[in-house]
């Protein structure tokens, strides 16, 4: 093959991956999905890294706006507003450290105006017996409401799916 | 040729990279859409099933036909990558309930040889929709409330485990 055609070939396919990195970059649905990744990471972050309980749950607390409603479905009690949820973040941290959280089959549907999104997803919960040193995995499936304010995007809604009724 | 060159690329390498393209794109195309590797995970599915094992679901299983009762499915959350492993145990109209442990069909009780241990699991009758099906684990030893069970619709069963 003449070197001009393999020349012309790698600006071609190095350009294809410019404009595909620079449109996924600006996509809000990848911000969405980047947002979730982070909240993944704060949650999973290590709990020896010097920061109190309280320092951690405030950072948790800026994944959701303050009107945030949680139903965890199965009889559990919604949880309302950001102030219970960091407060019970705060309280349930020594047991939150005991286990890894990583979302797997996210779909983001974005809303009109791209300031709101509804997403579905699996949450999988990977425990770890701090005593045995055995893992057990649960996951969970879930439709989260997001919104974006002036904080970015934030969850609005998290609600549990009944995959089996 | 030398004889590494010829072990490695055979007598013919572009019939050889054939081969192998050939080769990895069936691969590909058997382990994404037609068996599809899981790793089950978890104390449900015991004793039929160990927890860490590597199974396979047909995903074209059911192109022509139904689940069946007795058969082990994959049954699908958010996606295809984490998946519930149940037994059918309940068809599309029938009605179910567990007394005592164990499973009534229409108020007959069900045979199965795969269960090993019962505790007296009740669950109410319930009679199941045109599309859905009534999935359970094989380990009734454990409690009933950390057992996920159910009613689950035709549309989420991904396909059948195999092996």
């Amino acid at each position: 093959m003449p070197r001009r055609v393999l020349a012309a070939s790698a600006v071609v396919i190095a350009a294809a991956i410019a404009v595909w990195f620079v449109t996924q970059s600006a996509d809000e649905s990848t911000q969405v999905r980047r947002r979730l990744d982070a909240l993944c990471a704060a949650v999973n972050a290590s709990t020896t890294d010097g920061r109190g309980p309280e320092a951690r749950a405030n950072e948790f607390a800026t994944f959701f706006t303050d009107d945030v409603e949680i139903d965890l479905g199965s009889g559990a009690l919604p949880i309302r507003g950001r102030a219970t949820l960091t407060s019970m973040a705060e309280r349930l941290q020594p047991r939150t450290a005991a286990f890894t959280l990583k979302f797997e089959d996210v779909t983001v549907a974005m809303g009109p105006g791209g300031t709101s999104a509804d997403v579905h997803l699996t949450a999988e919960f990977l425990r770890r017996d701090l005593v045995s040193g055995g893992q057990s995995l649960d996951a969970r499936e879930f439709t989260l409401g997001m919104h974006r304010g002036s904080e970015g995007w934030q969850i609005r809604r998290v609600a549990a799916v009944e995959t089996l009724k | 040729m030398s004889l590494i060159r010829r072990l490695v690329f055979g007598e013919n390498p572009r019939r050889t990279l054939t081969r192998v393209i050939v080769l990895a794109a069936i691969s590909f195309i058997t382990f994404r859409w037609v068996l599809v590797p899981i790793r089950t995970e978890g104390s449900s599915m015991l004793p039929t099933y160990e927890t860490s094992r590597l199974n396979l679901v047909n995903r074209l299983a059911y192109l022509g036909g139904r689940p069946a009762r007795q058969d082990v499915v994959a049954i699908q959350m958010a996606g295809p990558h984490v998946l519930y492993v149940k037994r059918v145990i309940g068809l599309p109209g029938e009605r179910v309930s567990v007394v005592d442990g164990t499973v009534n069909i229409n108020g007959m009780p069900l045979v199965e040889p795969y269960v090993r241990h019962r505790r007296p699991w009740q669950v109410d009758e319930v009679t199941l929709g045109p599309s859905e099906y009534f999935v359970i684990g094989d380990n009734r030893g454990m409690a009933a409330g950390d057992h996920d069970f159910g009613r689950v619709d035709r549309s989420r069963i991904l396909g059948r485990v195999v092996f």
